[in-house]
């Protein structure tokens, strides 16, 4: 069978690349569950703590926002096996995307809860409302609409930032495509594929976040 | 902690954040003029600008970084015109970010009344002329949390360029874990220096930002 030199190397290790990609997927789907959660703990934490909580949170936010995503990944690589914690690769690195967006995912819900007119809290207070119930009924359903356009750009981030897990060594996308690329020595058109895989994910994930945003501003 | 190992590794370590402030530094002044370039294309009349500018930021912001960074480095390789890793990375950074700067210009301009804009032509102003006396000193104080925010994500972006071997911190890091294995030591180092990296970012950006207010 002759092929076009030019896309052969694509046609052939393309199975394989798609392979990568549901790795890429399972790893952000994995990640992105407990992100959300101890994001939204840490902004409930933050506005409704006290001082002593407040404080510890702001000093979370500031190493884990001011360092880069790879020296947490280098970090859980080198320095949690001498602490005693051992980890497969993919529950490391799982972990590590956890603590870093679930930083950015807290200011997301924090902006989100604190952009509600203080009159929404009084309307709720004036009704007789306990605190639970009003932000059950009254101030989570709106925050969370709120939060969700910026929400879904961490999470793209999420996505794109699995590719990282490549450089310690766990297979997925771009592990994938660099060993396909040291082998058929074609970097523009694997890495293209490539390119292509994460476009189609994180592009899908971009649009579903455009779309609440144009809810959002039509019941504004 | 060994703090004779520390004192050793300081000075290998400053090597590395020469290496990633000419980065970031480099990254950050030519993207606040490529983005803005970037912005400007979007809004154009002209459709073929327009399509490509919003196909250029679609298409970096929905794709990672490290694979920016590899298809510059071994694309360009591949097709004869092969740059060194501090060059490549400097260029798959400037790419990376410039979309993103780029985001923050397009939410400045729009953010500016249209009458601004209607205001400057019934004056006869040009555009060069309007943008730069009207638009643009309006605009800026506007975005600059936003652009301070982005420059703190292009420094910590320089760590990938580790990925092709340029001796950044990250490298440092890396070799020096693997040689010595004082883990601890190593990482608190490093930590330290990223903070204090990012952290004089948003210092001057904050500087920035009451400077410009004034003359607002």
């Amino acid at each position: 069978m002759t092929m076009d030199p030019l896309t052969y190397p694509v046609l052939t290790s393309f199975p394989y690349l798609l392979k990568g990609a549901g790795m890429t997927l399972l790893m952000a789907a994995t990640a992105i569950v407990p992100s959300t959660i101890l994001g939204f703990a840490l902004a409930f934490l933050h506005i409704f703590g006290g001082s002593a909580i407040r404080t510890v949170i702001l000093v979370y936010l500031f190493v884990v926002r001011g360092v880069p995503l790879l020296v947490l990944i280098f970090f859980m690589y080198y320095v949690l096996p001498y602490a005693g914690i051992d980890l497969t690769p993919f529950w490391g690195v799982v972990l590590v995307l956890t603590v870093y967006f679930s930083a950015f995912m807290s200011e997301v819900f924090r902006a989100g809860i604190e952009s509600l007119p203080k009159a929404q809290w009084d309307a709720g207070k004036g009704l007789g409302m306990r605190r639970g119930l009003m932000l059950r009924t009254i101030i989570l359903p709106q925050a969370l609409l709120l939060s969700i356009p910026p929400y879904i750009n961490i999470c793209v981030g999420l996505v794109k930032g699995t590719s990282l897990a490549s450089i310690v060594g766990l297979w997925e996308l771009t592990q994938a495509s660099r060993e396909v690329l040291e082998r058929t020595l074609a970097p523009v058109q694997i890495l293209l594929g490539a390119a292509a895989l994460y476009f189609i994910m994180c592009y899908t994930l971009a649009r579903l976040g455009q779309y609440v945003e144009r809810v959002n501003l039509r019941s504004r | 902690m060994d703090y004779r190992f520390i004192l050793r590794f300081i000075p290998a370590i400053l090597e590395g954040v020469q290496v990633t402030v000419a980065l970031a530094v480099l990254t950050i002044a030519i993207c606040t003029i490529w983005g803005l370039l970037v912005a400007l294309a979007g809004d154009s009349r002209s459709l073929l600008l327009r399509s490509a500018a919003r196909a250029y930021t679609q298409l970096i912001r929905n794709t990672p970084l490290l694979i920016q960074i590899y298809f510059i480095y071994f694309g360009l390789a591949m097709a004869g015109y092969g740059l060194s890793g501090f060059n490549s990375g400097l260029l798959a950074l400037c790419v990376h970010n410039g979309a993103y700067f780029g985001e923050i210009y397009r939410g400045g301009l729009q953010s500016i009344n249209v009458k601004q804009y209607e205001a400057g032509r019934a004056l006869g102003m040009r555009s060069w002329t309007l943008y730069k006396n009207v638009i643009l000193p309006q605009m800026y104080p506007r975005i600059l949390p936003s652009l301070t925010n982005q420059a703190v994500i292009s420094i910590k972006d320089t760590s990938l360029v580790a990925a092709i071997s340029v001796t950044d911190i990250m490298k440092i890091t890396q070799l020096w874990v693997e040689a010595s294995a004082a883990a601890y030591e190593v990482f608190s180092v490093v930590m330290v220096v990223y903070l204090v990296l990012t952290s004089i970012a948003i210092v001057v950006g904050r500087f920035v930002e009451r400077s410009i207010k004034f003359v607002e």
